[in-house]
């Protein structure tokens, strides 16, 4: 038995349909335990308000938000999963339908950088990538559209052998100067080590991480909670104008590396945006998220 | 402190701008101009260069940051006209550089979107008699239900959340004064509360540095 191409196409469309309908049950969990505790009159408003409209997109199966974002996917890969056809060229046919069927109808947006014309297209759309899992017998996709409210504000610096500190203060600041800006309460991920493409990797990775689910070691685990905790003591705020919440999580994911210390860091908005479904070689499809 | 909230028709008039203060919340009905395009911001300062004529007239009305997807649908008298079919605010530091010249040479008495912009068009609000309304972002479904009627569309030839859009709108909001007429951004002042902060939030991370490694040793 083998994954086939058409499975493949239908499956991503629909993880990105998904995505911009309902916001994930993570996501609704913290704005609703945020709204109980959270001592800004303004922001306790913003927060219900989010609530109500994340509420009613699923009811009528609206989008969230206007901008949809470009394609992303994070797709890892069984090392006992056959395929009995192409697989980047399903998922790139699967968003072709997608824009051609959706109701209602996405707003075109990707740019190029060439000429800033906007469209449904463009080169390397949509992003995926690809990861191996040993010994797993499915493929477990991850699709998470990325729009320009939150994907404007992620950095990436590199250090020459950085002590806690010195990091910890680095996605402080990057979290300040995104500010009101992306769209706050925000998960931050935070990827460090390894090369420059590889901690950008680690930082993405690190958002799509439920909120709540601390890293499985103590001492990075210890490094999320006071992340999070510094970065809620700034006060922008769910929207940015003011509050207890600006962050409903902070993930940090590492690797080693040389000396050289790359850290990443990366926004996902309060609708944080995320799907996820696995198939198996039978052609059976687990839609988890 | 509690937070008023105000219904008001808009376009706001200048008194009616003044007499909100940040932290207010405002729910609008009237009519609105919306566009969600840096290239539309670009072709309104050449509009105000005398290079080209502006597509209908904003002297005096609101600009919001707001993209929107319309269709044409016909009305059950048969009339064709556009339906807004989403609505949703962008980010409106993309137009820090033209705002201050917008707010000042338009006359516009209410602004708005989301993420809010710099001290230089807090200086040109307070001139003008302006106030900027922070939008949920995300909020497609409650903002187009407010949507009653696309009056008119300026600049057909732009991409669609490009264009200019003047709409009438019924119970749009709550909306969150952000920046009011009388130099006052809370957005100015929670970024510098958080540099402000930044110190104390260090010592705080220090301290819970030190003890989560006295932790793990154990």
């Amino acid at each position: 038995m083998a994954i086939s191409s058409e499975l493949i196409k239908s499956v991503t469309a629909e993880l990105y349909e998904r995505s911009l309908r309902k916001i994930p049950l993570d996501a609704m969990d913290a704005l609703v335990g945020a709204a109980q505790v959270e001592s800004n009159e303004t922001a306790r408003h913003t927060l219900r308000i989010m609530i109500k409209s994340a509420e009613e997109a699923e009811k009528t199966g609206q989008f969230v938000c206007s901008d949809s974002g470009v394609p992303v996917y994070f797709i890892r890969v069984g090392t006992q999963v056959q395929f009995s056809g192409h697989v980047r060229e399903a998922i790139a046919q699967g968003f072709d339908q997608l824009v051609s069927t959706i109701q209602p109808p996405l707003l075109p947006h990707i740019t190029s950088h060439q000429n800033l014309e906007r469209g449904y297209k463009g080169a390397g759309m949509p992003l995926v990538t690809f990861d191996m899992v040993d010994g797993s017998d499915c493929m477990d996709i991850t699709c998470s559209p990325k729009a320009l409210g939150s994907g404007r504000w992620a950095a990436l610096e590199i250090f020459s052998f950085p002590d806690l500190r010195t990091i910890e203060k680095y996605v402080l600041d990057v979290v300040a100067r995104a500010g009101s800006q992306p769209c706050p309460p925000v998960v931050v991920g935070v990827g460090i080590g390894g090369s420059f493409d590889y901690a950008a990797k680690l930082a993405k990775e690190a958002t799509l991480r439920p909120i709540g689910e601390h890293h499985t070691e103590s001492m990075v685990a210890d490094m999320e909670k006071r992340l999070l905790a510094g970065i809620n003591m700034m006060g922008f705020g769910p929207m940015g104008t003011g509050g207890d919440f600006t962050a409903s999580a902070v993930h940090v994911n590492y690797a080693a590396g040389h000396g050289f210390t790359p850290v990443a860091v990366a926004f996902n908005c309060w609708i944080n945006r995320r799907t996820r479904a696995r198939i198996f070689n039978d052609g059976r499809v687990e839609f988890l998220e | 402190m509690t937070i008023q909230t105000h219904r008001m028709k808009f376009p706001l008039s200048e008194n009616d701008s003044r007499t909100l203060r940040a932290g207010d919340q405002v729910v609008i009905d009237g009519e609105i101009i919306v566009t969600a395009g840096l290239p539309t911001h670009q072709r309104l300062i050449r509009c105000l260069d005398g290079l080209e004529p502006l597509p209908f007239n904003l002297l005096g009305q609101t600009l919001f940051h707001l993209g929107s997807y319309c269709q044409a649908k016909t009305s059950p008298q048969g009339i064709e006209q556009l339906d807004v079919v989403y609505i949703n605010p962008t980010t409106s530091t993309r137009f820090n550089d033209v705002m201050p010249r917008l707010i000042g040479e338009l006359q516009l008495h209410a602004v708005g979107g989301k993420g809010g912009l710099d001290a230089r068009s807090v200086e040109a609000m307070k001139k003008t008699g302006c106030v900027y309304l922070s939008f949920l972002g995300g909020g497609a479904t409650l903002h187009t239900q407010s949507i009653q009627e696309v009056l008119e569309v300026g600049w057909s030839d732009m991409l669609m959340h490009y264009r200019l859009m003047r709409l009438r709108v019924m119970g749009l909001g709550p909306v969150t004064v952000a920046m009011d007429a009388h130099g006052n951004s809370i957005y100015a002042d929670t970024q510098e509360n958080a540099q402000t902060r930044m110190n104390q939030i260090m010592a705080f991370m220090d301290g819970a540095r030190q003890e989560a490694a006295t932790k793990d040793k154990c």
